[in-house]
């Protein structure tokens, strides 16, 4: 294995961005809590994503037809990794500029990108996606919300679960078996699902926090029309599988904790004991090393590769150092809320959503399990 | 990287591969097939390489666990070259200095000298300066890493020094360790992937266990992040200014030694812990190198130093900064 080995291709200048997207943040969440910077790829703002998307800053790579920015793949990601370092609440546009959109670019229809990515650029449509059901949690091919063929089209019946986002997202890419004779990941497809599609009802799942991002969607004989279908009926296993690099690989895998980094080093002020010290210098010497793994896999993404291995190894490793911080904080830190609040408030929500960062996206098991493949042990 | 790497990088994997136990006729083949000057300038009479030609290098001679001064001895004849030192004889570096210079006059001590015993000078760094000291003007004791590789203390009383400015010697040092360590963490890998593959247990292979897959693949995590790690370290030193990188990698691979040698021995059993098998050349040295050249407290505490002094809003801009310039120099 070569992989991570290799000088990162030369990057665009890129500029002023760092300092476009540092400025649009300050000005849109000024004073944002440290408590609501931490995991904020799962902290919505409508408000800020469309100042994100008036500021350019969201279907960058998009062609301008489409409403894109027509920009380069690794200007793409210096805003996300600037967004994210600063806090920003990016959960409302976030799935459809990572994932949806690109989804749509590939296989949807001339009629549908017209129609979809325009607003989507402008923060102002919102996607979600069905993956997991009741039955079918980790193991994806378990999928069982059925979609049949009709004279118009499609009629779903079904339920998804763990939808993050459903509650205000306009679309759905749904996965759900096309083919009833089929087991396992033949016979899926993927489903574009308007929201406001009659026989659609979403509920929230409230977390252990009291915050609602998760919901369970019923279908109960939902009508969809025939271009429904993206890409090619019986390929949605292939096609979820392709999303599954930009999905693992991204800055969201290590910069979700960012901000009890930044506090702890406020709390630390200029000369900490030793232990503190160290404490920070490690996690900075982490934090670096993933940084560079993870633009690794982008600079692969824009070359036209899918490194899969590479982006299981960023989640698996960024999910672990990510979930390392807070108890490591908890350790050494006495805590007073009334004397650190900043510290204490982000501290105690990264404790309670960090167990979530090695299940979203990928478990633990699942990614070391696809890295073992890549290592030729099964 | 220079246009002759994989040249280089061929003539280096066949000569390891060949090296026999002989300590005094396997330095001069590598001196011979010019591996000691892979750093030294092409106006120096070097090789004329850079951090990402001494990177592949060393790595082979962490893999084939090479009982070799190489690094020491391709740093110490680059920073003597720079600073107007004398490339004559043998040179090798320390790895730790207790001392003072006064005028041209050295006395202290310097440990952890890779093969001191086996070289003509040293290169050490005291009071700001880069110092060159014969190793015939020292009380000179043998001392041994865990590996067995040569770690001499050599004392100086008013020895006579020639000196440079100080040229990073330390981190630089770091740097050859994480290198070696980044090849040698990967043929463990390697040789742990293979063995439970091969290995039947309870009617099957190791490697069709659930709880061997685990272990061997945040292994393979932490090798990749070594290698990750050890690249970004080479790039900023190849642009001159590497401080904080050379750090970061040195702890993040110290690291990875922790977890990745456990691992190896743990898949192996009990034929990993026997003198024929070949992983102990390669985890005795990592366990020795974890320790040399900034262990990770070390390291830690010195970067985390470092950091807060700046501020708590200020690690952020300077890190993206850091590899920002890169690209700004490469466009």
């Amino acid at each position: 294995m070569s992989i991570f080995a290799a000088p990162l291709p030369v990057l665009p200048d890129v500029g002023d961005l760092r300092d476009r997207v540092r400025a649009l943040v300050a000005a849109t969440v000024p004073g944002n809590p440290a408590a609501h910077r931490a995991n904020c790829w799962a902290v919505a703002d409508e408000g800020f994503s469309r100042a994100a998307g008036a500021a350019g800053l969201i279907g960058m790579i998009w062609p301008e037809r489409y409403g894109g920015h027509a920009r380069a793949p690794l200007e793409r990601y210096v805003v996300l990794e600037e967004l994210l370092a600063a806090g920003a609440p990016v959960a409302a546009h976030w799935i459809a500029d990572r994932q949806t959109g690109p989804l749509l670019l590939r296989h949807g229809t001339e009629e549908q990108k017209l129609k979809l990515l325009p607003a989507m650029a402008r923060g102002e449509l919102y996607a979600c996606i069905g993956m997991s059901e009741p039955g079918a949690g980790s193991d994806l091919a378990s999928v069982r919300t059925r979609a049949e063929r009709t004279k118009d089209g499609w009629r779903v019946n079904g339920q998804k679960l763990w939808t993050s986002g459903a509650h205000r997202a306009h679309i759905m890419i749904a996965l759900v078996r096309t083919d009833p004779e089929s087991t396992r990941n033949a016979g899926l497809s993927q489903l574009l699902v308007t929201m406001d599609t009659p026989g659609i009802t979403v509920r929230p799942v409230i977390d252990l926090t009291g915050a609602h991002d998760f919901n369970e969607v019923f279908f109960d004989d939902v009508l969809l029309p025939h271009d429904a279908l993206i890409g090619k009926e019986g390929e949605g296993w292939k096609q979820v599988t392709a999303e599954l690099s930009l999905e693992r690989s991204g800055p969201e895998r290590y910069l979700s904790s960012y901000a009890l980094f930044v506090e702890l080093m406020r709390w630390a002020g200029p000369e900490p004991d030793a232990a503190v010290a160290a404490l920070i210098g490690r996690t900075a010497a982490e934090l670096w090393t993933l940084r560079r793994m993870s633009w690794a896999v982008a600079a692969k993404l824009a070359g036209g590769e899918d490194p899969a291995l590479e982006a299981a190894m960023v989640k698996d490793l960024g999910n672990s150092f990510e979930q390392a911080l807070p108890p490591a904080v908890q350790a050494l830190a006495e805590i007073d809320p009334a004397g650190a609040p900043e510290l204490a408030a982000v501290l105690a929500q990264l404790l309670m959503v960090s167990p979530s960062f090695s299940l979203r996206g990928g478990t633990r098991e699942i990614l070391r399990g696809i890295i073992a493949r890549g290592l030729g042990l099964r | 990287m220079s246009d002759n790497r994989d040249m280089v990088v061929d003539t280096a994997a066949r000569l390891f591969a060949a090296l026999g136990s002989d300590y005094a006729t396997n330095i001069a083949e590598v001196e011979a097939a010019g591996l000691t000057d892979l750093l030294l300038p092409a106006d120096d009479g070097g090789f004329g390489g850079d951090w990402g030609d001494a990177a592949a290098v060393l790595a082979l001679a962490g893999a084939h666990a090479v009982a070799l001064p190489l690094g020491e001895v391709m740093l110490a004849r680059r920073l003597a070259a720079a600073g107007g030192l004398s490339l004559n004889g043998r040179l090798t570096i320390a790895g730790a200095t207790q001392g003072r210079l006064t005028g041209d006059s050295f006395t202290g001590t310097l440990s952890q000298v890779p093969w001191g015993l086996e070289a003509d000078a040293v290169l050490a760094e005291a009071d700001g300066r880069l110092l060159r000291l014969a190793v015939a003007d020292a009380r000179a004791a043998r001392a041994i890493n865990p590996a067995g590789e040569p770690r001499d203390t050599l004392v100086f009383e008013r020895a006579p020094a020639t000196s440079a400015s100080e040229a990073g010697l330390f981190a630089q040092g770091a740097l050859l360790r994480v290198l070696q360590s980044a090849g040698a963490l990967d043929a463990a890998l390697k040789l742990s992937v293979d063995y439970v593959n091969g290995r039947q247990q309870f009617g099957r292979a190791l490697a069709a266990f659930q709880a061997v897959q685990q272990l061997l693949s945040q292994f393979a995590v932490e090798v990749a992040a070594v290698r990750a790690a050890a690249a970004g370290a080479c790039e900023a030193a190849d642009a001159g200014d590497a401080a904080f990188e050379i750090g970061a990698a040195k702890l993040r691979t110290n690291i990875a030694i922790g977890v990745g040698t456990a691992a190896a021995h743990q898949v192996h059993g009990a034929i990993g812990f026997t003198q024929d098998y070949s992983l102990h050349p390669l985890t005795r040295r990592l366990w020795s190198w974890r320790s040399e050249f900034g262990n990770d407290a070390y390291w830690a505490v010195r970067l985390g130093h470092e950091i807060t002094a700046q501020g708590a809003d200020a690690f952020w801009p300077q890190v993206v900064a850091r590899t920002d310039r890169l690209n700004r120099r490469a466009s």
